[in-house]
């Protein structure tokens, strides 16, 4: 303690910017790992709460994917005696002018026996039953939605159903808490005959929630259920939904937390490359220390105990910064995952894990401590006489260079080897991580040379600053080398990140180009992939007698469950997409695949289903539908990016024999030679507009918003990656205060001797653009290297599909200006700083 | 249990009071037999006082063709104009519980009353779905408990699933008409009947008014009779699902 007052305080607060500069590392790293992990585990706190609130008393849920099933089911159900009630459920989301509502279709008859519907004004649970039920307009919502909306009780909501337009009347206002606080309080209570007509379901159920008689445990009833309704059906608590949209939104987590830990590990750089130049600096006082007889563990210990400290106030202001992060993101990263996932979230407060937040902070403090180890290390082993001898500690033992050089060899060798084997996912990971040491360990040798390359050229440009701002480099090199890696790190992210952005966006263009072929789309919203309402498929008929329509498929898309968890499967008219929009097979015979598909007996699978569910051709896959378990071999692999977990494409016909649904999602319309696809689409909107829900997207609209979906999913990781340049520009604004600062003498000196200000103001930035462009060298080179990984990952583990290797060389060549620009600015403070102090004190330092 | 639409309506019977006295189910048996028509129909007005003594009307017409246990009813709506063509049929079965389905006009579908939704309330009012049904005597059993101010006080217990767990009937002995039915389920009393106004019509005695109190939720629905007839010609045909949907 005494140390730490006498010593590190005083030091601290001389150096205060540095100290500050060097928080600002950790609170970005920490504050982007808490940002984004609080940001999602809001966003699925809320979908479960959402389950949960809606459950009531729920025990059990009988569902079979996403088509739902018919009614009969529920009258099976309840003739069960261990059933004490069983309800019908619809779930909806339908886009109001703010935002998503959620609208909850239920019997309302007998649904009060599993939730409580808790209406103003009365303890009746509508203002009169039999008009809620009569009128198929009739609606309750919360308190929260009317306050939000101006809603009173008899009000007029208008909506947009697959009966046309209409108008509905609020008959009931709920109060807030319990089930009207979920989905954030937008939530609608609709009649659920009422919710079938309005939103093309049929006679069909999303699922029918159940509680069991007193006695009755959840195992036996299970057991009951599964008997009575067989293999196609789902018996499973509420809290299993939840399991299934974290088990679906798996991806966007996975790649969330690889970039925040990769934030962080930035971070970890800064961190170092403080504490190396504050050993290099403070080297007289440890050796002074250590004459007095400081033993090299009291040496160590305080300047562990310094990055501690440091560490523990970096982490919690990063964790304040993170949590401020995560309210800006909730909602975001809810409206990208109800997009891409097409189950709608609400997260417009976010939920603060005790946990996280204190394995953040920790993990903080341990990074802290992990960056320190080796600058702490090298101060214990400081010899108190050489400490004395200005600037011998600070050029790299040849000792030293080598032993890291060998080391970095050596990993790369065993990077190299391990891409050899990487079959084998565990030895791919090491190898990625052993590239990354490779390259971090080479980092002071590559800037040492790369300093000595530059010197003739700055000295070229100008020949006392550019010689004295490239010796500065050169006698300094762990003051800059850890800024370096710190750079090198981020654009390194940057490059593989925006490589693999590059790379998805030209795939998935050879893929619209030859999937998403048809001049137009009919759909129930705007958004392609809402799968709330849906049209009876008899609109089939009226659209092929359009004037101008040549043909029109049919699309039917839900997750149903296959090998344990949800999968999207698609259900369309083979035989037409073999001929309009065949996609390129992967694997298998491509002459036979479509049509023993078309003929019901296989299913096409898609590359990334296969991938990332462990499929392989031949195989013969079980898929639970209400008829009972579907055996299809796959046929056939093929390149499809419909859906990021990976789909099956199956006959339309063998859909509607298991799932007894002929409903229809999509219609993809083609136009006959010359027609104008704009005619067409009037035709359409003006003939069956008016009656139903319906949206004709043009091609370029789908495209618009498929490439518009991509651009949001890579949206937050542009964000992370502006905080990991971020993080490593203020790495050279601190070093380049370290180097001011350790100069300060030096400069001070060459002010008195003559020096401008303007030269000094020149060797400053200059040395700052030196260590920008060995950044950007490196940091370009890693990329590509990185980029390699990352796509790899993607393949293997994030989206299973194979893309392309393209260096994104626009992103790079936009990197140089913006580093250099971004060094130049950072080297604005500091070099105002050294030519505005005063000389004497300048003189006097140290 | 629930005589609402049996519409209690006894006949001077010529049963020795103190021979039936001891003898519960002869009774009902009693009660049933005077009651006995082969269709009914009337037009009833439903007035439901909830909280604040609000007051809510309704008006439904009703139709029943046979008899105790194997009977078949309809029920529609008429006022107020929003709920106007809603339909209730009930197919009642001797060995077991009714069969029930509404019909919601502006949905355009039936929906089938399911077994464990009859406790709940029927529309609005202080009758429950199981309230409608129309129940034969062989269905509960019975037992004396006593005589009460001109009548007999009964307890039945219901042999067949039902919401209630028992009840007390309050027979009169003049006209074997029951005028009051307390219904108890495990918590303790649910409702109570009280029938009122009661008049002959064809020969049998009829309440002309019926008041349901739910105990629980303290609120009240009085039915009043209107046009009541019984053994009028009616067709088969008219208590079907299909004449369900074709409404009124």
């Amino acid at each position: 303690m005494m140390l730490l007052r006498l010593i590190s305080w005083p030091y601290a607060r001389k150096h205060l910017l540095r100290w500050l500069l060097t928080m600002a590392g950790i609170v970005l790293g920490v504050g982007v790992f808490v940002g984004m992990h609080t940001a999602n585990q809001s966003v699925l706190a809320a979908f479960r709460e959402t389950i949960d609130k809606v459950a009531g008393t729920t025990q059990l849920q009988i569902t079979a994917g996403e088509p739902g099933f018919g009614e009969e089911v529920l009258e099976k159900v309840q003739s069960l005696p261990e059933v004490r009630a069983a309800a019908p459920v619809i779930e909806a989301t339908v886009s109001t002018g703010q935002g998503n509502l959620l609208i909850l279709g239920v019997d309302m008859l007998g649904d009060r026996s599993l939730r409580t519907y808790d209406l103003e004004g009365t303890d009746e649970a509508i203002d009169d039953p039999l008009i809620f039920l009569a009128q198929a307009d009739s609606l309750i919502v919360t308190r929260t939605f009317a306050e939000k909306n101006g809603l009173q009780v008899n009000s007029r909501v208008p909506m947009r159903t697959m009966q046309g337009d209409l108008i509905f009347t609020v008959r009931g206002i709920m109060k807030p808490g319990g089930l009207a606080s979920a989905f954030g309080g937008d939530l609608a209570i609709m009649d659920i005959y009422a919710a079938q007509k309005f939103f093309g379901r049929g006679r069909r159920f999303d699922r029918v929630d159940l509680a069991l008689l007193d006695g009755v445990t959840l195992a036996d009833g299970s057991a009951k259920l599964r008997a009575l309704l067989g293999s196609g059906y789902e018996v499973s608590p509420p809290s299993s939904r939840g399991e299934q949209f974290e088990q679906t939104s798996r991806i966007y987590s996975l790649a969330s937390n690889i970039t925040s830990i990769f934030a962080l590990f930035i971070g970890m750089f800064i961190i170092y490359n403080t504490f190396a130049i504050a050993v290099t600096q403070r080297r007289s006082e440890i050796g002074i220390l250590r004459a007095l007889g400081a033993t090299r563990s009291q040496i160590r210990t305080l300047f562990l105990t310094e990055s501690a400290i440091a560490g523990s106030i970096g982490s919690g202001l990063g964790v304040l910064f993170g949590i401020v992060m995560a309210h800006a993101m909730a909602s975001y990263i809810g409206n990208i995952l109800t997009e891409v996932y097409g189950v709608a979230q609400r997260a417009d407060g976010i939920q603060v894990d005790p946990v996280l937040i204190g394995g953040a902070w920790a993990m903080g403090i341990v990074t802290s401590l992990f960056a320190a180890v080796i600058p702490a290390r090298a101060a214990a082993y400081v010899d108190p006489v050489k400490a004395l001898q200005k600037g011998r500690n600070q050029a790299l033992s040849e000792g030293e260079s080598l032993l890291r050089r060998w080391a970095a060899v050596g990993c790369a060798a065993a990077a190299v080897i391990a891409v050899i084997f990487s079959h084998s996912t565990a030895i791919f990971y090491a190898g990625f991580v052993l590239g990354g040491v490779a390259a971090v360990l080479l980092a002071p040798s590559l800037t040492l040379w790369l300093s000595r390359f530059l010197r003739p050229l700055l000295a070229f440009l100008r020949p006392v600053e550019g010689t004295l701002a490239a010796d500065s480099l050169i006698q300094s090199p762990r003051r800059t080398s850890g800024t370096v890696a710190a750079l090198m790190l981020s654009l390194a992210l940057v490059i593989s990140l925006g490589g693999l952005a590059r790379s998805s966006y030209d795939s998935l263009a050879d893929w619209m180009r030859i999937a998403l072929n048809p001049d137009l789309f009919v759909t129930t919203a705007q958004s392609v992939t809402s799968r709330t309402f849906v049209f009876p498929a008899s609109l089939g008929d009226g659209l092929r007698a359009i004037p101008g329509v040549d043909e029109v498929q049919l699309v039917r898309s839900v997750r149903v469950p296959v090998k344990g968890g949800p999968v999207m499967l698609v259900a369309l008219d083979i035989g037409s997409v073999e001929r309009r929009a065949k996609l390129p097979a992967v694997e298998g015979d491509a002459a036979t695949m479509y049509r023993r598909t078309e003929r019901g007996e296989a299913v096409l699978a898609s590359e990334n289903f296969v991938r990332l569910h462990g499929g392989k051709l031949g195989e013969v896959l079980e898929i639970a539908a209400p008829s009972g378990v579907l055996k299809l071999p796959i046929a056939g692999i093929v390149r499809d990016f419909s859906d990021q977990q990976g789909s099956l494409l199956i006959s339309r016909q063998a859909y509607i024999r298991f799932w007894n649904d002929d409903s229809v999602n999509v219609f993809r319309v083609y136009v006959k030679q010359g027609a104008q696809d704009s005619d067409v689409r009037q035709r359409i909107l003006d003939t069956f507009g008016k009656q139903q829900r319906l949206f004709v997207l043009t091609n370029k609209d789908v495209r618009d918003y498929v490439t518009r979906l991509t651009d949001q999913w890579f949206g937050l990781t542009y964000v992370q990656i502006a905080v990991a340049v971020l993080v490593a520009i203020l790495g050279i604004v601190n070093a380049l205060t370290v180097s001011i600062t350790d100069r300060r003498r030096e400069l001070g000196v060459l002010q008195a001797v003559g020096g401008l200000r303007q030269q000094i103001r020149h060797t400053v930035w200059m040395e700052a653009a030196a260590i920008g462009f060995i950044g950007l060298v490196l940091g370009l080179l890693l990329g590509a290297v990185e980029l390699y990984y990352a796509i790899e990952i993607s393949r293997r583990d994030l989206v299973g599909i194979d893309i392309g290797y393209a260096y994104p060389f626009r992103t790079a060549l936009a990197l140089a200006p913006v580093i250099l620009i971004a060094a130049f600015l950072a080297a604005v403070g500091p070099s105002e700083s050294a030519v505005r102090g005063s000389l004497v004190e300048a003189l006097e330092y140290e | 249990m629930n005589r609402l639409l049996l519409a209690p309506a006894l006949s001077l019977a010529l049963l020795t009071p103190c021979a039936v006295a001891q003898d519960a189910r002869q009774i009902m048996q009693e009660v049933q037999k005077r009651q006995h028509s082969t269709s009914q129909h009337y037009e009833g007005t439903l007035e439901v006082i909830g909280g604040g003594n609000r007051i809510a009307t309704k008006r439904w017409i009703f139709d029943r063709l046979g008899d105790f246990g194997n009977s078949k009813g309809m029920l529609r709506f008429t006022v107020p104009a929003e709920v106007k063509g809603v339909g209730l049929l009930i197919v009642n079965h001797p060995d077991r519980a009714s069969d029930q389905w509404m019909w919601r006009p502006n949905i355009g579908r039936e929906q089938r009353i399911a077994l464990q939704d009859r406790s709940t309330r029927f529309f609005g009012t202080d009758f429950s779905f199981e309230d409608l049904e129309e129940r034969d005597v062989e269905q509960y059993d019975y037992k004396f408990l006593g005589e009460e101010a001109g009548t007999w006080k009964l307890q039945s217990t219901p042999r067949k699933s039902s919401q209630y767990t028992y009840g007390y009937l309050w027979v009169k002995k003049d006209n074997y008409t029951i005028v009051k039915i307390e219904s108890y389920n495990k918590k303790g009393l649910v409702r109570v009947i009280d029938y009122r106004d009661f008049e002959q019509a064809k020969g049998i005695w009829t309440a002309r008014t019926t008041e349901v109190h739910d105990v629980t939720r303290n609120s009240r629905t009085i039915l009043k009779y209107d046009k009541l007839e019984y053994n009028i010609p009616m067709k088969d045909a008219g208590f079907t699902l299909d004449a369900l949907r074709r409404g009124a």
